[in-house]
């Protein structure tokens, strides 16, 4: 079978990777680059622990062809913090900041991919309903935290990111 | 050793004037919503799980898995397997002979079948190859023969019939396929329910579900050339997993270290010694590379060890002022193929009832019977949620018929405190009333049950669990939690503790308890954990025992710590030890509060006065539990006591139901970080619930599982999650960490049995059978229907 | 997963080139395609990725009022469309409910539209079907849902084939011998093992929905039943068309899925309301002859993992509400 050099674009920068053709973007992501924060729940689609952003958008590794993302912008769990550093924001994304502030994080499994779908969701639409949010996640499983806290800290970035915008300091 | 020396309920520094940061209560960390010590990593996705770890050159292994239910192995020929390129070893029964379980008395596993497999996923052999692609093609090439045999699916007929054993018992072939039999009765049962104004009598039943903890099961082994093996796994009991891989690879446990890394999830299922554990062992020593063994989420399923199959039929008698005479029991447990935790199991199906109601007399008659079915084993409430779905209904339905509020009922039977139970059990602190009162306003019980539109309606029912038990799974002498202490002079305290942090936060509520009794920064305090090269032993986390355990173990240590530092101070201050007081980073003198130096400063003081510093501190339980034969088993230092309310909307077109709202009042004694005990108690309720509505793991008529994916095993998701309300009950146990108790298992409980009392309320008709699916929710509505159209024809 | 080469065509030419090689398969979101790969359902040697052609892209509201969607066009953005959601109703429904929001994200109208047929018999891993023995649908002998049944009843699962049934849509397909068109009544068959009459190096091109009569109100709503309210394929799926003139109905179409092989036009549930008029207690009793006419069609077997006869008492209740919804403008009907 055909293996071939793999150029990505991940969480900003170009790396180039030698894959088969049928390797996932998640296999790539966690055992050609060594970025394990993606986490493989069930390889087929169900879970949702490996959601990473491609041009923003929550997608899943594991049905993702790894050269099928050539081109595109992916954004892992990795990939969050650095960048909200680069946008002259002070440690970790609010996404992530409110997750931990909130007790989100039980076993932490499914929280990078459901940290991602939130992210993505506030990208979009910055103030979302909690129905809205609700929605939004329901493709993440979490068998931790009945999703309580999870909902609360989206609340929570929400809050954080809309008192921060008056004085220009959005993320 | 300290260990049973009670530490109190107070915060440990007091301070007259009050001028310090600590709170009302005198605590400085405890009782906040302080963050996990491993959060921020979790949430960059820096921590890392077992599938995160790769080794120079790491080897891949897969099994190859029994197609049959039941049936003896005439022949494995691995020949053709060996002979695929990328292969490096295939394993088989006979490289690993020697017997296992997680029970010492019920040693029925083997890391490879040996001459039989015992249901369709048993594990066979285990190959090992460059990569998973090739260990995947290679196991396609190993040729089994087998013979069948006759499989059992159902535990009745598995009853009925002693042969074929599933399990052989030469010496006591009439064992047939009963895995285990208990029959305990406390009182006169049969006295009780003479002269009763009323008994209720009923069948239930509870269904298979697992655990599905989101993070597959994985291990990696790693042989050093002098034979050290070093093994990383997603275990909750590495004490166990060391213990089991001495004794199945037969290498003495010096030579082997266990590693919990960070664990995507448990809940019991990963709380046996496990084949992939093993075999990534066996193959690591075989091949000298080190070896990775992820389970795909279809062999979890396999593995399963989750919650037992029952039938259970009550009898509960009371006077007709609702006192409760005596209850009686008879329950059958469809065990699966192995016995795991089942020994403990069958007394856990009748011990854990004897509370948070007074049971005057009490039976239970519980049989575990061999299926061949993927075995089962502990999850979440082990053993205790089933009966206490089937007995809280049986409170509901007495509560109907002697027209009392079920609250009321309740509450006129609550056992009280410091007493105890029929069975033998010391019950220490108990908020159960106060859970009932929590919920009953919180529901706005008084004002809407009973009386709302017909299909909407409110359900309770109550519960205990233990904090720990005083059966450490093997016989010994030697604490059940230790910790140590180590001091550095940057300002640092490393704690070593064996706790298994799951997510449920273990690791943070040492910091806590550390960082509390050394007037710390909880930021200048690490804990290394679960690793048995480094870290005392403490036996798990199953049991809801960690909190209970390794706190009081860390408080021993702590203090010990303390003693010697704040005497060094004295010493150098030439002042009273009792003096010193320890506060928000710094020492100072009470009377003299501008004689202060940071901790960082008091350690270096300490250490050049005393030596290196260092402690360490550990827990053991008292002598618990009833002098009988399984007394010890449920035993526990403390019990925590939950009660739920349940809002449920009920379709009555399409029998589907839906919780608006579970209100979930808990006491777990001191809540020590009450956004982790918030936590355990959503999550909790949520599964409890998410179990009763939609989740099924049952094997189809051919013994295969009927779905082996998170697709078709059904988790609800964030829209099918109702509002969860947790509410915090703190009654301070006298001999908890600071007062604490369990928060991780006891709220599963109520939220079954309180969901079928809320269809009662709505409905009027009573759901004893789960699962509560819609279609099995439309068929019981419809009967119910059917039955009272005759009885009103009959009239 | 077992290994293929991948192809990435940029053009319809150079694909329907590959395709028309044995062993090939198209992919376009790979919701469907790769867990079926990893199941050794499906095992090509070559995979042929349609991200690449910007012709399958895209939804453009053509000249003469016929919608136009480009078979790689993501659901979510079926879902969320403006045209289609005032057009196609139903069809944006059924898309915003297809699986979950990622599946959604990733997952393509074309791709829905030839979906796989579904069974708890099929849908397994290699291993797991081989303990079965396997099935009539892939290297058995024996169907597992209809005992001695000799003809495969996997279960379309597809959402989206509901409404474009009522919808009368019409298929675009391209293959290396030119291309053709095809209403979508047509292209399925009533046969588990392959139910699309579609040669396996066919590409569907584009998905086009005739423009209404003018005159006509058209309204619509899909109907989908599940355990959860996420996730999971549908146990059924029923869509409505209601074409409306002056508070009468003169047009009706129901289309039903996840029963049997092929996604179903319930006519006789349809003929119910035809001519019946669109509100009052006349409507209301049209609109339950539908869904009793829609019960007597309607014989949900025990394909896919769910209680079939949950599945079938839920049908004219599905039916009833969803027309109801198409008349409201409300929909879709979910969670009931």
């Amino acid at each position: 079978m055909a293996s071939s050099i793999v150029e990505l674009k991940v969480n900003g920068d170009t790396v180039e990777v030698a894959a088969p053709d049928h390797f996932t973007l998640l296999e790539v992501l966690r055992y050609r680059l060594g970025l394990t924060g993606s986490k493989q729940g069930c390889d087929k689609g169900d879970c949702g622990a490996c959601t990473v952003l491609v041009d923003g958008e929550p997608v899943l590794a594991c049905l993702t062809l790894a050269r099928l993302a050539v081109g595109h912008e992916v954004t892992t769990i990795e990939g969050l913090m650095p960048a909200h550093l680069r946008a002259g924001g002070t440690g970790a994304d609010p996404v992530q900041e409110a997750f931990d502030r909130c007790g989100a994080l039980q076993c932490g499994f499914c929280q990078p991919g459901m940290m991602l779908s939130a992210r993505a969701l506030l990208d979009r639409e910055p103030n979302p309903s909690r129905a809205a949010i609700k929605g939004a996640l329901s493709g993440n499983l979490c068998r931790c935290t009945g999703y309580t806290q999870i909902i609360e800290a989206v609340e929570t970035a929400i809050a954080a990111s809309t008192e921060r915008a008056p004085d220009g300091g959005s993320r | 050793m300290g260990a049973r020396d009670q530490h109190g309920v107070d915060a440990p520094w007091v301070d007259p004037a009050r001028s310090s940061t600590n709170g009302a209560d005198g605590f400085a960390v405890v009782g906040r919503r302080n963050r996990k010590i491993d959060g921020l990593s979790k949430a960059t996705g820096a921590a890392v799980y077992a599938d995160d770890i790769a080794l120079p050159g790491m080897l891949h292994a897969k099994f190859v898995r029994s197609t049959k239910a039941h049936a003896r192995i005439v022949s494995i020929d691995t020949s053709a397997a060996l002979a695929l390129p990328g292969v490096h070893a295939v394993i088989t029964g006979k490289d690993l002979p020697i017997n296992y379980g997680v029970i010492p008395w019920t040693p029925d596993e083997h890391a490879l079948a040996l001459e039989k497999v015992r249901f369709i996923g048993d594990e066979v052999a285990a190959v090992a190859a460059i990569d998973e692609e090739t260990a995947n093609r290679a196991i396609k090439l190993v040729k089994v023969e087998y013979e069948d045999l006759p499989a059992f699916l159902d535990p009745e007929e598995a009853l009925a019939n002693p042969t074929p054993q599933i399990h052989a018992t030469p010496k006591k072939p009439e064992r047939g396929n009963v895995s285990k039999h208990v029959l305990l009765e406390f009182g006169d049962v049969d006295g009780a329910f003479e002269g009763a104004a009323a008994v209720v009598a009923g069948e239930y039943s509870f269904h298979g579900t697992t655990h599905a903890a989101i993070e597959p099961h994985c291990a990696v082994a790693q042989c050093s050339p002098d034979g050290n093996l070093t093994l990383w796994s997603s275990t909750q009991i590495t004490h166990y997993v060391h213990r089991a891989l001495a004794h199945v690879l037969e290498l003495p446990p010096a030579r082997i270290r266990v590693i919990q890394p960070c664990i995507g999830g448990a809940f019991g299922g990963k709380s046996d010694p496990f084949g992939f554990e093993f075999c990534a062992a066996k193959l690591a020593q075989i091949t000298g590379r080190p070896v990775k063994m992820l389970l795909t989420r279809e062999e979890v399923f396999y593995l399963h060890r989750g919650r037992h199959p029952m039938q259970l039929a009550y009898r509960t008698a009371a006077d007709a002022d609702g006192k409760l005479r005596g209850v009686d029991a008879k329950i059958l447990i469809d065990g699966g193929a192995y016995s795991s935790f089942g020994l403990v199991t069958t007394y856990y199906s009748g011990q854990l009832l004897g509370g948070p109601v007074h049971l005057p007399t009490y039976r239970f008659d519980s049989t575990r019977v061999f299926t061949n079915k993927p075995p089962c084993g502990p999850k979440r409430g082990h053993g205790s949620v089933q009966p206490r779905f089937a007995f809280e209904i049986q409170l509901d339905e007495l509560a109907h018929e002697l027209d009392l509020d079920p609250i009321e009922l309740r509450r006129r039977n609550f056992q009280g405190e410091h007493v105890e139970t029929v069975n033998g059990q010391r019950i220490t602190s108990n908020g159960f009333l106060a859970c009932l009162d929590e919920v009953e306003r919180a529901s706005g019980w008084k004002e809407r049950r009973g009386k709302l539109p017909h299909g909407r309606g409110l359900g309770v029912a109550g519960s205990m669990y233990i904090s720990g038990t005083n059966y450490p799974i093997y016989p010994n002498d030697m604490p059940q939690a230790g910790i140590q202490l180590k001091v550095d002079r940057s300002g640092l305290v490393t704690a070593f503790t064996g706790g298994n942090d799951i997510g449920q936060g273990s690791s943070s509520v040492v910091r806590d308890l550390v960082a509390e009794e050394l007037g710390m920064d909880p930021a200048d305090v690490r804990v290394v954990a679960s690793d048995t090269d480094l870290c005392p032993v403490d036996l798990g986390a199953y049991s809801s025992r960690v909190t209970f355990m390794v706190g009081n173990a860390t408080i021993d240590a702590a203090r010990a710590l303390r003693r010697r530092i704040v005497d060094a101070i004295a010493a150098e201050w030439e002042i009273d030890a009792r003096r010193i007081f320890m506060g928000g980073g710094t020492v100072f003198d009470l009377e003299d509060r501008d004689r202060l130096v940071t901790t960082r400063e008091a350690f270096q003081i300490a250490e050049a006065r005393l030596d290196t510093l260092g402690s360490t501190g550990s827990y053991n339980t008292p002598t618990l539990g009833g002098d009988y034969r399984g007394g010890t088993i449920g035993a526990s230092p403390a019990y925590s006591f939950t009660a739920h309310a349940v809002e449920v909307s009920v379709d009555e077109e399409t029998g589907r139901l839906t919780v608006e709202n579970c209100w979930i009042a808990h006491d777990c004694g001191r809540a020590l970080n009450p956004m982790l005990v918030a936590g355990q108690m959503e999550g909790s309720a949520y599964m409890g619930l998410a179990e009763a509505l939609f989740e099924v793991h049952d094997v189809n008529r051919f013994g295969l599982h009927s779905g082996p994916s998170l697709l078709d095993y059904r988790m609800a998701t964030t829209v099918d999650t109702p509002e969860l309300h947790a509410l915090i009950v703190e009654s301070l146990d006298p001999e908890g960490p600071y007062g604490a108790k369990e928060a991780g298992e006891g709220p599963l409980h109520p939220a079954l049995p309180a969901l079928s009392n809320a269809v009662f309320d709505a409905v009027g008709v009573r759901l004893r059978h789960l699962p509560f699916t819609p279609g099995n929710v439309l068929r019981e509505l419809r009967a119910a229907r059917a039955t009272s159209q005759r009885e009103r024809a009959s009239c | 997963m077992q290994g293929f080469d991948l192809a990435t065509p940029t053009t319809v030419d150079e694909a329907v080139a590959l395709l028309a090689r044995e062993g090939s398969l198209a992919i376009a979101g790979g919701t469907d395609l790769l867990p079926n790969i990893k199941h050794e359902l499906f095992e090509p040697r070559t995979v042929v990725a349609l991200g690449g052609i910007e012709e399958l892209r895209g939804i453009e509201l053509e000249s003469d009022g016929t919608l136009s969607i480009g078979a790689t066009t993501t659901l979510a953005h079926v879902a969320a469309h403006d045209e289609v959601r005032c057009r196609a109703t139903a069809l944006a429904q059924a898309a915003s409910l297809v699986a979950g929001p990622q599946l959604r994200t990733m997952g393509t109208l074309g791709g829905n539209v030839l979906l796989d047929t579904r069974c708890q018999w099929y849908n397994q891993s290699y291993f797991w079907r081989q303990s079965l023995g396997f099935c009539l649908k892939k290297d058995g002998s024996v169907c597992h849902v209809i005992e001695s049944g000799s003809k495969c009843v996997a279960a379309a699962s597809n959402d989206t084939a509901a409404p474009l049934l009522t919808l009368d849509a019409e298929l675009e397909f391209a293959s290396n011998t030119g291309r053709r068109r095809l209403p979508i009544a047509e292209l399925y068959k009533s046969d588990g093992v392959a139910n699309l009459r579609k040669e396996p190096g066919e590409l569907l091109v584009r998905v086009r929905i005739p423009a209404l009569e003018t005159g006509r109100e058209r309204l619509g709503a899909y109907g989908k039943l599940r355990e959860r309210g996420s996730i999971d394929f549908p146990l059924l799926g029923v869509a409505v068309r209601l074409d409306v003139v002056d508070d009468r109905i003169v047009h009706a179409a129901l289309g039903a899925i996840a029963l049997q092989a092929r996604p179903l036009a319930l006519q006789k549930a349809a003929a119910a309301l035809i001519d019946a008029p669109a509100s009052g207690p006349g409507f209301d009793d049209a609109v339950l002859a539908c869904a009793a006419a829609a019960a007597r069609q309607l014989h949900p077997v025990a394909n896919v993992p769910g209680d079939a006869q949950w599945r079938k008492e839920m049908a004219p209740v599905y039916v009833r509400e969803t027309v109801r919804a198409a008349r409201a403008g409300t929909g879709p009907v979910h969670g009931r």
